[in-house]
């Protein structure tokens, strides 16, 4: 039987005093890529950060790498260094002079309280190659306010795997992207997947790209409606008890 | 206009030494705290914070008390409500503090004029008097110096990441809520301490103009703090000596020089962010 990596039973998650997602259940298996889909004001994102315990949850379980996790989102510091998040927006980065390099090493600390010398040296050998696995060795002295939207994704990803994780969840990754840039970031997103090892659980609008690229998928409309293997999962039926009646599916138009 | 008094005379006074000292290490302080609180949008706090302190002295020329040390329990007090408010209102956290500062040093000021026993003038609390700077005065700025400086150095890759993004750094295991409360803690406490060199209308000058004169010119994290500090510091110094040299008031004269500071690295950065558009467009 297969790891599993996440296990959510029966969550619910109250955001300013609305019940925004009730009494989900679903796990996820070792090194899967699982895509949450809904339209918009589901409870997509809320539910991702009650995961992530960006959110507090008000009743349920949520298991990670088999440890539960508190209401507030408390999990065991060896557990939290096995997750990475990448964010759908990541707009405070203009104002705030720090090159890529500085930031995905942010990626490699520990948190807590450390000497600002400690590890220096190991953490550029592991920026730096970091850097090359996402093909950003050449932006490692760029501030992070001079990126493109394609070049912040794939920075951001260097933050994610310049330490060793078993959980990446990504929430609309490919918001703000043009189609080629969309294209060669799940194209890097994929290589990575199978190199590192990483499960995936990503928000996503662009059901196209779910359909070739996921091997499972949670059709959330505050509850879970439906999940499975693409097919099954985005068959037009099923997802008229999702979006509701005359749904017109997004396309991105990958080449 | 005053005729001035000759420098070296000036500097070999005692008072305007402790005054220096403490210009210098006040204006560390607010580069140092305002290098962090100007990129998490915490300028128009520390605005409000400043003009509220009025009314944490009233309190204490009320009670009979040292208005330093009645301050800076009023100064955290006053910081957690009002952030706990701001968090949890529907209005613009701008139309709030406004609010709050506004009706605060109109109350500070009525009470202050039903008080006839108040021997210091309005005028210095609005404006600063850091030739009355005490050395008790001074010990609380170095120790509050040393221990802004441990703290963020220490804590300094989880502040940079919650400065960065808030999400970011909760789902990498950054006690984000433990950070705030204890940022929001240190930015009161060196508003109350800043208050008697600065004056209450220019304390948040202190923490803004030097941290954006840097901001302007840096290319590094550390560097930026660096500079925010040295600026805050050099610009202090440099207003003191002209506040004393002519008799005028001092907070006023360190936020000239902070203004000066501040537009030569407007006119630094000019060309650098003509370049960086031009190659991005």
């Amino acid at each position: 039987m297969a790891e599993m990596v996440l296990e959510v039973r029966g969550l619910t998650v109250r955001r300013e005093g609305v019940t925004a997602v009730e009494n989900v259940s679903f796990a996820l298996a070792a090194e899967s890529d699982t895509a949450l889909v809904g339209p918009n004001g589901a409870g997509k994102s809320t539910l991702v950060q009650a995961l992530l315990g960006i959110l507090p949850h008000q009743s349920g379980q949520v298991q990670v790498l088999g440890r539960p996790m508190g209401p507030q989102g408390q999990l065991p510091a060896s557990v939290r260094a096995q997750l990475a998040y990448l964010p759908q927006t990541f707009t405070v980065r203009n104002r705030c002079p720090l090159s890529v390099a500085d930031f995905v090493g942010l990626g490699w600390d520990p948190p807590g309280l450390q000497l600002p010398w400690h590890g220096s040296e190991r953490r550029r050998q592991a920026v730096r190659q970091a850097l090359a696995k996402t093909g950003c060795s050449d932006l490692a002295d760029q501030l992070i306010s001079e990126l493109s939207g394609g070049q912040t994704k794939r920075v951001l990803l260097s933050f994610c795997v310049v330490r060793p994780r078993r959980l990446l969840v990504l929430d609309e990754a490919q918001a703000g992207l043009d189609s080629q840039a969309a294209e060669q970031f799940y194209g890097l997103l994929f290589d990575l997947r199978r190199s590192e090892g990483w499960t995936i659980l990503q928000v996503s609008h662009d059901l196209e790209m779910v359909r070739r690229t996921c091997d499972g998928v949670l059709c959330l409309n505050r509850s879970l409606r439906c999940s499975g293997p693409p097919d099954h999962a985005l068959s037009p039926a099923q997802l008229e008890r999702v979006y509701g009646r005359g749904y017109v599916p997004y396309h991105h138009h990958h080449r | 206009m005053n005729d001035g008094v000759a420098l070296g005379e000036l500097l070999a006074q005692p008072f305007m030494q402790r005054a220096l000292i403490g210009g210098l290490l006040t204006g560390a302080l607010g580069g140092l705290l305002g290098s962090f609180a100007v990129l998490r949008q915490l300028s128009f706090f520390s605005d409000a914070l400043g003009h509220s302190a009025l009314l944490g002295i009233t309190l204490g020329i009320l009670l009979g008390l040292n208005p330093t040390l009645v301050l800076i329990p009023f100064a955290v007090l006053f910081a957690l409500v009002v952030s706990r408010l701001v968090e949890h209102s529907r209005l613009p956290t701008d139309a709030l503090l406004n609010i709050i500062y506004s009706s605060s040093l109109a109350i500070a000021v009525v009470a202050l004029s039903f008080v006839r026993s108040y021997k210091g003038g309005i005028h210095q609390l609005l404006f600063g008097d850091i030739l009355g700077i005490s050395w008790l005065d001074l010990g609380l700025i170095v120790g509050l110096l040393l221990t802004a400086a441990a703290y963020l150095g220490l804590t300094r890759r989880d502040q940079i990441l919650l400065t960065l993004d808030e999400p970011l750094a909760i789902a990498r295991g950054v006690a984000v809520p433990l950070h705030r409360l204890l940022f929001i803690v240190l930015l009161a406490v060196v508003v109350a301490i800043s208050i008697k060199a600065v004056g209450v209308l220019l304390i948040s000058a202190f923490v803004v103009i030097p941290a954006c004169a840097s901001r302007l010119v840096s290319r590094h994290f550390d560097g930026y703090v660096v500079l925010a500090a040295a600026l805050g510091a050099i610009c202090a110094v440099l207003g003191l000596l002209l506040s004393g040299r002519f008799d005028l008031p001092s907070g006023p004269c360190v936020v000239i020089f902070q203004l000066v500071g501040f537009l030569v690295a407007l006119a630094v950065a000019a060309p650098r962010n003509q370049m960086n558009t031009s190659s991005r467009g």
